[in-house]
């Protein structure tokens, strides 16, 4: 019920509310800042305030919260409050009445003031109407003398640019009076783009003379960058200059980079002038050691002056240092050059240990001046390549020193022996010149190592492993060097000899057994002292790497040349028995032995033969050593049992051979054979001058025989084989030492002539002996007067 | 390198120089060996190793009217065989053919086949091709060729052509080209010329070369095995004739013959006056000649060529020959007329 009769009651209620709570727009604010939830009997009580208050809600909260005298108390208190709250709307409202009234009044009295103003304005606005109309009068007076003066001031403007141009050459002048060329470049610059425009017409002499001015100033410019007296910084300014004055400043700097390298081309001529100086003066020791060093301080204040110009030229022109690592590079290069041109004329390696230390100190003088061309590194190279170099050219001095001294021999022969002992002396000469030449290498590359100055210190490990493998190249190259002579050369290395290989018939016999002994003595006496130099001062050059070994081997060369001893030693027999041999083809092919004449004589071939011994003798004397009692201990051995025992028993064969018992003399000879020792004719052979002697005489001997073995005889023919036989017996024994087995051989050429004979009947020994006898007498009568 | 005395030895009577195998013998390994003495009678030996390889039986023995100083045996028939003789002054070469034999072992006449008659000077020796039935025979005096057309069932031997030397040339010898019936080389006293058979011309030659003897490779095609006067072996390739493919040491005094074996590529025999009997390979040598190239190799590592030396002999060795039917099989002849036939099994190289 209340709720019907108090809607109405409410609408109006809360209307005034939303008045009174928008006028005191705190209130809702405030009401509903409480909060929310305070449902609880106290706070319902205050909720009269807020603007959810619920009338009702109150109501029965308070009904059955309060008591009676509450209740009472409470309406009370409502009652008066209610009173206070409607005086407080009645004082609202007669306050706001007296500002509406006021607020009509303040209106009113607007409305009479705005009446006046309508008529004011006019008046102002016809003031402004003649201000403006008045001010544009001035204006149109004042515009044709304020053009004027606009055109005057740009006229004097120019006049001043004209006056400043006109002045340029004075005042350019003035600035290279005083040297103050930035200056002068400022204005010329400046005045540039007017002569530009108008150098054509109006200006003409004005840019001539200017053009001249700064024509001097580029000049000046110029001489100053060349200039090495000015300051560097002086010289960089000016090449800025010239470069705004949009001078070519690339052909300057090429042609300053010009002149380095012209600088660069003196000073390599000084070098060279300082090298050829101390090879000069090397011939005569000390005297010359003065002038040797002030060039060398000549030289080197020039190349001190080069750096100076080389660091100038890097600050003047940036981003120029490729081409200045280039231009150090190519000055180390000729260096380096130089130096090679040196080591082809066999310098000395003193001469190339100064060479070194001059470069050296040139490198770092350049190298403090241009880092980026990490010359030291490029001058450790180029030191690599010019040591290397000169190692090896020593090393062919010497290997041609060496064959020289062999060839000669062969030189010699052909022009007619002057000398008694031609190969003993070749010998001799030869021997001097490996062991003098190899003491002299190694002193020179001792030098080399003994230096202690930057580059060659560097290379010293590499040095010694060079010289080792030099070494050990030299020899093997010595030992092709001795091979080709002979023309005995490896197949290996045919194609080489396509070219130089000689025929095998004009090397001379006695320079293969000089060669021979040669190869002998450097094996047993060079190599051993060569080792002993290397271990003592070579040693220990290890960059190698340990897995190659030492780059040295002295077992090698020795080994290669003991071979090549032994193979020239052959080689020398072979040559000698092959000539031996024609000898006696020539002998045994010309005469029908089958018709031959009863003998007379000893045949002359015998006199060939022992000729030809008797040079092989004279060869052998000269060249190789003498044997150690080889003669008694042959006659020890078996050979000589054998022949004594063989001799009667072919005498007495050889005695009643006429009688037709060839079966029977083949079965003695067979059961000879049986019994004997097999007689050893090929027995090693030695370097001495017995056992090559006789070696040959041996070999000769069996050729004999083995050509007597091809013929058929007469009885005749058999005599002459017989007699010449024995005269080679009593001729041979002073010849060759083994006696026994050319007893041997001997008696073997009378049994082969035997059994190759259709009728062989002996000479009687008387017969013989009075034959050969004759014959000695007549050799020995020739011999005298001889 | 001694070799002992492995051999089978046999004794001829008499000295000879030559001993050839009989090739067209299929069943058995045999070799005909003839005697060179001057006042006896000559005979020619048939030679047969027996079965075990233990022993070497005469198979026949045949007089023969005057020392034999080369003897060959035809390719392709085993009772022929050809020789060279001479007595005194006289000389000659001839064909013959054994006769049957019907078991027994006496002395029967050889039947000549034919006689190489027309030779105006000593003759050297008679070759047959060695490779199969060829109808031509070259035989060789000092100074002329002559090709003869063979007909051996109606005994006739007609000279098909006949060329000199030239008058400064001795020759000494020759070898026939296994691998080209028309092409033969002959030895002389300063080089070694290579014939063509068919224009009898000479087209090629090896100078400077004093040689001794000559075998053709019969297994390698354009390869010449030369025996030097002196001493030592070349090598040759026929299409090259500069410098020798290789060289072996050879002999201390004159290397008389050298042998290629017909099978294994390589194998060589020589035989020298030094009583020695020396068996090479040269294969390898040849083969790492271009490896070796690089001096740098230490002489060490090169391969000794020398495979074995037999030196059981009393005598030069004169007479060498391979077995064409055991190839590891060869007899060797010393002049005091001892055959010694060895194997060289124990030296083959390793397949």
């Amino acid at each position: 019920m209340e709720i019907e009769g108090g809607a109405p009651l409410d609408d109006k209620a809360k209307r005034m509310r939303d008045l009174l709570s928008s006028f005191y727009s705190s209130d809702p604010s405030s009401a509903s800042s409480l909060p929310p939830n305070t449902s609880s009997r106290f706070a319902t009580l205050d909720t009269i305030n807020t603007a959810s208050f619920n009338a009702d809600q109150y109501m029965n909260l308070l009904v059955q919260k309060s008591n009676m005298e509450g209740l009472l108390q409470k309406h009370v208190e409502m009652a008066a409050e209610i009173k206070n709250l409607d005086t407080d709307l009645q004082m609202l409202v007669y306050e706001n009445y007296n500002k509406f009234i006021s607020a009509t009044d303040t209106i009113k009295r607007m409305k009479n003031n705005i009446v006046g103003m309508e008529t004011n304005m006019e008046q102002l606005l016809e003031k402004i109407m003649s201000v403006q109309s008045r001010s544009d009068g001035v204006n149109t007076s004042l515009f044709e003398k304020r053009e004027h003066i606009e055109k005057l001031h740009r006229t004097r403007n120019l006049l001043r640019k004209v006056q400043f141009i006109y002045d340029l050459p004075a005042r350019l002048e003035k600035c290279i009076k005083s040297e103050a060329y930035a200056d002068a470049v400022r204005y010329y610059t400046g005045a540039m783009p007017i002569f530009k425009a108008y150098g054509d017409s109006s200006f003409q002499d004005c840019q001539r003379q200017s053009e001249e001015a700064v024509a001097i100033i580029i000049n000046n410019l110029q001489g100053k960058v060349f200039s090495d007296a000015e300051s560097i910084q002086a010289r960089a300014e000016a090449v800025m200059l010239l470069k705004q004055l949009d001078f070519p400043v690339e052909s300057l700097k090429v042609k300053l980079f010009e002149k380095l390298e012209q600088f660069l081309v003196n000073l390599n001529f000084d070098s060279k002038e300082l090298t050829d100086s101390s090879v000069d003066v090397n011939g005569s020791l000390d005297p010359g050691r003065v002038p040797h060093a002030a060039s060398a301080t000549a030289h080197e204040a020039s190349v001190r002056e080069f750096a100076e110009a080389v660091r100038a030229y890097k600050v003047i022109f940036l981003d120029s240092e490729p081409q200045l690592s280039k231009l150090a590079q190519d000055f180390v290069t000729k260096h380096f050059e130089a130096t090679h041109q040196q080591i082809e004329k066999q310098i000395h390696s003193a001469d190339l240990v100064t060479i070194f230390r001059v470069i050296w100190t040139d490198v770092l003088l350049l190298d403090e001046v241009l880092p980026e061309a990490s010359l030291p590194d490029f001058a450790f190279q180029s030191a690599c390549v010019a040591v290397k170099d000169y190692i090896s050219s020593a090393f062919s001095h010497f290997l041609l020193h060496i064959s020289d001294a062999v060839t000669k021999v062969q030189g010699r022969q052909k022009e007619q022996i002057e000398e008694d002992y031609p190969l003993q002396v070749a010998l001799e000469a030869s021997q001097k010149a490996v062991l003098q030449g190899s003491m002299n290498v190694f002193l020179e590359f001792r030098r080399l190592l003994d230096e202690n100055s930057g580059l060659l210190l560097k290379l010293r490990d590499l040095t010694i492993d060079w010289v080792q493998e030099g070494f050990q190249d030299f020899f093997r190259k010595l030992d092709d060097h001795f091979r080709l002579l002979t023309g005995k050369s490896n197949v290996a290395s045919q194609e080489v000899n396509l070219l130089e290989r000689m025929p095998g018939d004009k090397v001379a016999a006695g320079l293969v057994l000089v060669l021979a002994q040669l190869s002998l003595f450097i094996e047993q006496s060079a190599i051993p002292r060569i080792t002993e130099e290397i271990a003592s001062s070579f040693s220990g050059g290890g960059v190698r790497g340990s897995e190659y070994g030492p780059a040295f081997v002295p077992a090698d060369i020795c080994r290669t040349f003991r071979s090549s001893g032994e193979m020239f030693l052959h080689l020398y027999i072979n040559m000698r028995t092959q000539k031996i041999s024609v000898l006696l083809k020539k002998r045994f092919a010309a005469p029908n032995w089958v018709k031959h004449k009863e003998p007379r004589e000893v045949h002359m071939f015998v006199d060939l033969l022992l000729q030809e011994f008797e040079e092989i003798r004279t060869e052998a004397k000269q060249v190789l050593p003498q044997g150690i009692n080889r003669k008694h201990r042959r006659t020890d051995s078996n050979g000589s049992t054998a022949s004594s025992r063989s001799n009667p028993l072919r005498d007495d064969r050889l005695n009643r051979s006429n009688t037709q018992k060839a079966r029977s003399q083949l079965l003695e000879t067979h059961l000879a054979k049986l019994f004997k020792q097999k007689m050893e004719i090929f027995t090693k052979v030695e370097q001495t001058q017995e056992s090559v002697i006789t070696t040959i005489v041996k070999l000769s001997l069996k050729s004999l025989q083995e050509f007597v073995r091809l013929q058929t005889f007469n009885r005749s023919g058999f005599q002459q084989i017989q007699l010449d036989v024995h005269f080679l017996k009593s001729t041979l024994k002073h010849i060759a030492e083994d006696e026994a087995a050319v007893d041997f051989l001997l008696d073997e050429v009378i049994v082969s002539t035997a059994e190759r004979c259709l009728d062989p009947v002996p000479l009687e020994p008387p017969i013989l002996d009075r034959l050969v006898q004759t014959k000695l007498a007549k050799t020995s009568e020739q011999s005298l007067p001889s | 390198m001694q070799g002992g005395s492995t051999g089978i030895g046999y004794g001829l009577k008499y000295q000879a120089r030559c001993i050839s195998d009989v090739k067209a013998d299929t069943d058995h390994t045999s070799f005909l060996t003839g005697t060179l003495s001057l006042k006896e009678e000559n005979e020619v030996h048939l030679l047969r190793l027996s079965s075990g390889g233990t022993e070497l039986i005469c198979e026949g023995l045949f007089s023969h009217p005057n020392e034999i100083w080369d003897l060959a045996s035809c390719p392709f028939d085993q009772r022929i065989f050809s020789t060279v003789f001479s007595s005194g002054e006289t000389y000659g070469a001839a064909v013959w053919q054994i006769p049957e034999l019907y078991g027994q072992l006496s002395s029967p006449q050889l039947e000549s086949v034919a006689s190489l008659d027309g030779h105006t000077c000593k003759i050297r020796c008679v070759l047959w091709w060695p490779t199969g039935r060829h109808d031509k025979l070259v035989s060789v005096d000092e100074q002329n060729l002559f090709l003869w057309s063979l007909d051996t069932s109606k005994k006739t031997a007609q000279v098909q052509a006949q060329e000199s030397a030239g008058m400064l040339h001795y020759l000494t010898g020759g070898a026939w080209d296994p691998h080209d019936s028309n092409s033969i080389s002959l030895t002389c006293d300063s080089s070694v010329q290579l014939w063509d058979l068919r224009t009898m011309k000479k087209i090629n030659s090896i100078e400077h070369a004093h040689v001794r003897n000559v075998d053709y490779d019969m297994k390698k095609r354009y390869t010449l095995v030369t025996a030097e006067d002196e001493s030592g072996i070349h090598i040759w390739d026929l299409r090259n004739l500069k410098f020798p493919v290789a060289d072996l040491p050879g002999h201390p005094h004159w290397t008389w013959t050298v042998k290629c074996n017909p099978v294994y590529e390589g194998l060589i025999l020589s035989a020298g006056t030094d009583s020695a009997v020396n068996l090479w390979l040269a294969s390898s040598l040849g083969r790492n000649d271009s490896a070796s190239d690089s001096l740098a190799a230490p002489p060490t590592r090169r391969i000794e060529p020398l495979l074995n030396s037999y030196n059981d002999y009393e005598d030069s060795v004169y007479g060498l020959a391979w077995s064409s039917r055991e190839p590891w099989v060869f007899a060797s002849l010393s002049y005091d007329g001892r055959v010694v036939v060895e194997s060289i099994k124990p030296h083959l190289p390793r397949k």
